[in-house]
């Protein structure tokens, strides 16, 4: 059944010299041409090998082509189109999924009798296939390389057939020399030619076998081609456990043998190659043998025990080639074909040890790589700040995800839980920066919302004001107010922030604090210079600047202003601010520049949310809610400003630490939220990919419109209850353990009263009871006693910290008296909403005693306090969109929208 | 994927009407015992095991029995028995019994992929019932066919008559044995091997080829032993879970090999290319805790699922992730790197941080761009690491490896602890 070949194989076999295997002269079809890995790798072989394949296939793709520097190469529907389309071509290769190699190779040679060799580089083709293409192959005398192999290449004829060998850069290891390369390994066929460039050996012919059951083109047929050209003077063999293809080979030629595997006669079963399982008589250690025996030689070679003869050597680590080769060569008096190039030395082309006290043999230095590396890592070096891969956003955040199990959302990876611990200005930045402050990045933050909140005279307040005045909700107040707040108002800051990138970017600076850092290389250009002088004396910047004195705050962009020795403009002073908070994350590539440039808009935008939320009475010329500009700029903490502006008085430590736990864990559930759908709406709609289009303050606009009572006023739910339950009590402190009430009689006869009316309910129109505000959660319900691990965090903080909260403890005793008076099949949790409500009342209870809160004012409260934690969660999304996201990826495609009639 | 013993090999066999000895479950009742017992007046009680091991006859694990209570014996002793092969031991799960066949013959026969033939080969001898390599070479027959037209029945009677087999089998062999092949070639098979197959007086003393053990191995890259609906169990016991998870990934885009080499290791070493998994592997030696070819060009998704898998199962034992292989032709060096980087940087958000000493060494399309990003990813969590171009050895990195975890072990792992801030 078979055609009679060349030699005295047993099999056909048709090329008697490796000089033949890949030529300038072979035509090349590619079956699934436009496939991913056809596509990338056939133009560097088309384009290496001067133009030779002469077709593809692509059922349905006919008539379109595939661009490459050597032309376009057309593509067909199948073989006989393109045939009938008048091209010739002996050389088949086939990139085809598995299932479809052995029809692909049975139908290149059905209708091409010009078909002489086919390359298969597909993995994990059947074994039953690979039998089958065997059958067709020797039936009809075509020499089939592979499956799962890389292909051939001839460094003489600077030809590439099939696979990627030596990658998209052939010529770096391709280099025209005197050894042939057989290798099992595809990606060691190529690291081998590279390693032997560095004991001056170049390569003829290369071939990747493959590495399957059936290897078709194996070691006998490479010997024997080997043995009959003349350009190869020797050959390395690399072999792998699995199969007798390298037994009792007919060598005539110098060879360096590299059998790696003895590992596997452990394994009881085939891993790596699938080939390569260790068999009966066929493992690693039989087939050094059968290379010792062949070479003469008694042991493996290594560079301490230099065991080779005139025929070759057996080395099992590929390093250890280049050695073994130019030995066996030398006792035939062949030099090598060129000056060995580079060498095999461990070089780190990056490290960091991070400050350990690492042992010498680790702490090897970093080395500049060989070119084009070398330029490449420089250019990667220039470039300062993260880069993030554009991709679909909806639905999607990078940096916020709530685990469904536990409803514990994370932000930049930290649960929200351990973020409500730290300060608001700590919270603020690390939304954005994905690190939290340090205490001077706190004292800058504090100085950059002090000097902005107050908003005398601003067309913010105005417009707020008017807002606030017809009515409307706060977030529609604040919404008003950030409109003001366009790009033109941040235009000058974003281009300083950038032109300081520019200056800085390869200067070494690692952290904008540093004031010490060598400013003498730093030259500041005309046009910073003109953004950062003002024409006179601004005296609200010069309370900036003296604030930054005040507080011991460190800048070096600060610095650099004040070495000016001009009036700056308080944009530049600002600038500065952000700049140096933000430059460690920069450097460290945490954040892009996309996000630096944008920090101070946020700032802004942050300063002016908390400063429209109380009306225009409370901005004065010289203070804000009764307190000095002067001493907000120098003393006060942006967690205390919100809580001032919020609760007009100024917060003890452990009320402003409730304040900034309970706007900490507001900051954000997740992407799926309305208020980040909302943000990242905006986004999407500006189109984040042109990224200095997006308005940020319009994306913010964006969060605003998307939380309402019903999304931000879950919290007044809780505090309505709790008023409703205590109204009529005499408690004054809800902060005094000795209050005096009986919680457990309240919250008795709130459940037998609350179950009569809900049997009531049912027995009279089957509706059923609104549930209570800040007691159950759909996903902690079915256990004896329920509990929210968010609730029990906040409850063991507080507890810890013996702080006592009578409403938190009223809604935990309510849940058990449900449950005990059998309203309540289990007992419920007291839920996230529970606490916040109980926090905030806790927070408001004073001033709702003196008459000064009504149930509006108190509603407003809560969707206030609601905004101040979720304007955080949702600048992070906005930012991580504008990264990220791509233009309009947040609309649903029609298909998957309903019509409801 | 391997299969061995009567209990499913009966079932495949009657796919192709290959005679089979009768096979009762490890679920057979005692009546049913008894009835097998008054058919065949002996019965063999043999060891359940999933996989492929064998030399169980050798080992004693060959119940037989004339009679009920012997037969109960017998299951008692071998329903959870432990037997060892070279490096494997696997634990019985149940016995079958199996009714005697009486014969004077008995034939080996098995259908391989040979690779000095570069084809399908059959392996036949009338000795059979032993093991084949015991036998003198003169008994053997070894024959190479076309696996276009396939086993043919001149094939067999040629092998029979080289082999000088007696004449009484050569008829029901030729008739019987072609059949095999329907079996071997159809349904995704590598091997298949029926030793004994037993030839037994048949109607009017016409002997009639009885399989009465049975053995092979399927390609697990090929479906088509999917339409056997041989539950899918039977090939579990081959994987440890953290296999059987990256398994589940395995489709024909990239490489996802792996193998589990010791679970006590401190060394994760993802490894690229096949070559550099059997180097690397063999320099690690029992450091390694998994071996893993992940070449290929894998897409971004498949090589995130990857990592994430890996730093799942093994990260937190962890001293050195070592991400290493040669120069890569098309794997496309930025898609993995940043997928890998990615997937740790995951992994330290959802778990907190792991003491690590990272070591990377790889060449290739896009290169820097992937060192870059992975740079960036360690930088950012705050580990130290060393990155080598391709222009190292491989094998010097590995050696590079190896003190870095000999180092993490020495004390380095608490000094990586205390510069996380990590409480171990």
């Amino acid at each position: 059944m078979k055609r009679k070949g060349i030699g005295n194989f047993k099999y056909y076999v048709g090329i008697s010299s490796l000089e033949q295997l890949a030529t300038r002269e072979d035509r090349v079809c590619v079956l699934n041409l436009l496939g991913g890995e056809s596509r990338t790798v056939s133009p560097v072989s088309h384009t290496f090998s001067g133009g030779n394949i002469v077709f593809g296939t692509s059922p349905g793709r006919a008539g379109q082509v595939l661009k490459t520097k050597k032309g376009n190469i057309p593509v067909y529907n199948n073989v006989r189109e393109g045939l009938e389309a008048g091209h010739h071509f002996n050389t088949g290769v086939v990139y085809l999924p598995p299932s479809g190699v052995r029809d692909g190779v049975a139908e290149l040679v059905r209708v091409n009798p010009e078909l002489r060799k086919v390359i298969i580089l597909t993995e994990k083709v059947a074994v039953h296939d690979a039998r089958e293409i065997r059958a067709i192959g020797q039936m009809e005398g075509i020499d089939i390389f592979g499956a799962n192999c890389l292909g051939l290449a001839d460094s003489w004829n600077r030809v590439r057939l099939g696979g990627a060998l030596g990658g998209d850069h052939p010529e770096e290891s391709l280099i025209k020399g005197s050894v042939a390369i057989f290798s099992n390994s595809g990606n060691f066929t190529t690291t081998i030619a590279q390693y032997l460039a560095t004991g001056g050996w170049g390569t003829t012919t290369s071939i990747s076998s493959g590495k399957d059951v059936y290897i078709h083109f194996a070691a006998p047929e490479f010997i024997y081609a080997f043995s009959n050209d003349q350009r190869s003077k020797a050959a390395v063999m690399y072999v792998e456990p699995g199969g007798y293809y390298e037994h009792d080979l007919q060598i005539n030629k110098p060879i360096v043998a590299c059998v790696v595997g003895r590992w596997k006669s452990k394994l009881n079963r085939a891993v790596g190659h699938a080939g390569a399982m260790a068999g009966s008589g066929d493992d690693a250690e039989a087939k050094e043998k059968w290379f010792m025996e062949a070479f003469g030689v008694n042991d493996i070679f290594t560079p301490e025990n230099r065991v080779f003869s005139e025929k070759g050597a057996v080395v099992t680590n590929i390093a250890h080639i280049p050695l073994a080769l130019t030995e066996v060569m030398n006792l035939s008096r062949i030099e090598p074909d060129f000056e060995p190039m580079g060498d095999l030395s461990l070089k780190s082309w990056f490290g960091d040890s991070k400050g350990l006290a690492l042992p010498a043999e680790l702490d090897v230095p970093t080395v500049e790589a060989i070119p084009p590396y070398k330029g490449q890592i420089q250019e990667l070096n220039k470039q300062i700040g993260r880069i993030f891969p554009r991709t679909n956003m909806k639905d999607a955040s990078g940096v916020s995800i709530m685990d469904p199990k536990t409803q514990i959302t994370k932000l930049h990876g930290r649960s929200i839980l351990d973020n409500s611990l730290k300060s608001l200005e700590s919270n603020l930045c690390f939304a954005l920066l994905r690190e939290h402050n340090g205490p001077n990045d706190n004292a800058l933050t504090n100085i950059a919302i002090a000097a902005q909140v107050n908003l005398y005279g601003e067309m913010t307040i105005q417009a707020a004001d008017t807002a606030r005045e017809a009515g409307n909700a706060p977030n529609t107040v604040l919404s008003a107010a950030i409109a003001m707040i366009g790009p033109n108002r941040i235009n000058r800051q974003q281009q300083i922030i950038a032109a300081f990138i520019d200056l800085f970017s390869q200067s070494g600076l690692k952290d904008g604090m540093k004031e010490d850092f060598d400013l003498s290389n730093i030259e500041i250009p005309e046009g910073l210079r003109k953004l950062l002088v003002a024409d006179a004396p601004d005296e609200k910047t010069e309370a900036i600047l003296s604030a930054i004195t005040e507080r011991n705050a460190k800048s070096l962009f600060v610095k650099l202003l004040r070495d000016l020795q001009e009036p700056v403009h308080m944009d530049a002073v600002l600038a500065a601010i952000a700049m140096t908070i933000a430059w460690s994350p920069l450097a460290r590539k945490r954040i892009s520049k996309i996000t630096a440039k944008n920090f101070p808009w946020y700032l802004t935008i942050y300063a002016t949310l908390i400063g429209a939320s109380v009306d225009g009475s409370h901005h004065q010329k010289d203070s804000y809610c009764g307190i000095p500009n002067e001493s907000l700029l120098r003393s006060w903490t942006f967690g205390e400003i919100a809580y001032l502006t919020l609760l007009g008085n100024q917060a003890a430590p452990e009320q402003l630490f409730a304040f900034q736990v309970l706007t900490g864990l507001l900051v954000s559930n997740g992407p799926g939220s309305i208020s980040s759908q909302g943000s990242k709406g905006a986004v999407a709609a500006d189109g984040p990919e042109t990224p200095n289009r997006v308005q940020i303050n319009k994306a913010m606009i964006g969060f605003l419109t998307h939380t309402g009572f019903s999304h931000g006023g879950a919290g007044f739910e809780g505090v309505t209850h709790l008023v409703d339950a205590f109204k009529n009590t005499n408690l004054t402190d809800p902060s005094d353990p000795n209050h005096g009430l009986d919680l457990t009689e309240m919250a008795r006869s709130f459940a037998i009263e609350y179950g009569k009316q809900k049997a009531a309910l049912k027995e009279s129109t089957g509706g059923r009871m609104k549930a209570i505000a800040g007691l159950n959660h759909p996903v902690f319900k079915n256990k004896p006693v329920n509990t929210d691990p968010r609730e029990v965090f906040i409850d063991e903080l507080f507890k810890k910290r013996e702080q006592y909260n009578v409403f938190h403890e009223y809604y935990q005793t309510l849940a058990r008296q449900l449950f005990e008076a059998g309203v309540t099949h289990n007992v419920f949790c007291v839920n996230i909403d529970g606490v916040i409500g109980a926090m905030l009342l806790k927070m408001l209870w004073s001033q709702y005693r003196e008459g000064q809160l009504n149930s509006r004012k108190l509603e407003v409260a809560a969707f206030t306090i609601f905004l101040y934690g979720r304007m955080m969660g949702c600048a992070a999304e906005i930012n991580d969109h504008i990264n990220r996201g791509k233009n309009m990826d947040t609309r649903t495609p029609a298909s998957q929208c309903r019509y409801v009639s | 994927m391997q299969l061995t013993g009567m209990l499913y090999g009966s079932r495949l066999l009657n796919y192709v009407g290959f005679p089979t000895a009768e096979v009762l479950g490890p679920e057979a009742s005692e009546d049913e015992i008894q009835r097998l017992i008054e058919k065949h007046g002996t019965i063999f009680i043999k060891p359940l095991f999933k996989g492929g091991i064998g030399k169980k006859g050798k080992a004693g694990l060959l119940g037989r029995a004339s009679n009920l209570k012997t037969a109960l014996q017998e299951k008692e002793r071998l329903y959870f028995v432990e037997h060892k092969v070279k490096n494997t031991t696997a634990k019985a799960q149940g016995v079958t019994f199996e009714g005697g066949v009486p014969a004077d013959h008995e034939v080996y026969f098995s259908i391989t992929d040979s690779t000095r033939y570069r084809a399908p080969v059959i392996t036949l001898t009338h000795k059979g019932g032993v093991a084949i390599e015991e036998l003198e070479k003169k008994y053997v027959a070894e024959v190479p066919f076309d696996a276009l037209t396939g086993l043919k029945a001149f094939v067999i009677a040629n092998a029979l008559s080289d082999i000088g087999a007696p004449k009484e089998i050569d008829s029901p062999l030729v008739q019987q044995l072609p059949k095999l092949w329907e079996l071997f070639h159809h349904y995704g098979m590598t091997t298949l091997e029926l030793n004994p197959i037993r030839m037994m007086p048949g109607k009017g003393g016409r002997l009639v080829p009885v399989a009465c053990d049975f053995k092979c191995g399927f390609d697990r890259d090929d479906p088509r032993w999917e339409r056997l609906s041989l539950p899918h169990h039977l090939f579990t016991v081959e994987h440890s879970d953290f296999e059987q998870e990256i398994n589940q990934l395995r489709t024909y885009q990239g490489q996802s090999d792996v193998y589990v080499i010791n679970d006590q290791g401190t060394i994760l070493a993802p490894t690229f290319g096949g070559g550099a998994n059997s180097l690397v592997s063999e320099a690690l030696g029992d450091k390694a805790i998994i071996s893993s070819d992940f070449g290929g060009n894998p897409p971004y998704e498949k090589m995130r699922d990857v990592a994430r898998i890996c730093y799942k199962h093994w990260l937190k034992q962890t001293n050195v992730l070592f991400v290493i292989g040669g120069k890569s032709n098309n794997t496309d060096i930025e898609t993995t790197f940043r997928a890998m980087a990615d997937a740790l940087q995951d992994h330290f958000n959802q778990n907190g941080p792991t003491p690590l000493y990272v070591v990377i060494g790889r060449g290739g399309p896009n290169l820097i761009r992937g060192m870059g990003a992975f740079k960036d990813t360690l930088d950012a969590l705050g580990l130290p690491y060393r990155i080598f171009g391709f222009d190292s050895a491989m094998s010097e990195v590995v050696n590079y490896a190896l003190a870095a975890d000999d180092w993490m072990r020495a004390g380095g792992r608490q000094e990586v602890n205390n510069l996380l801030g990590i409480d171990e």
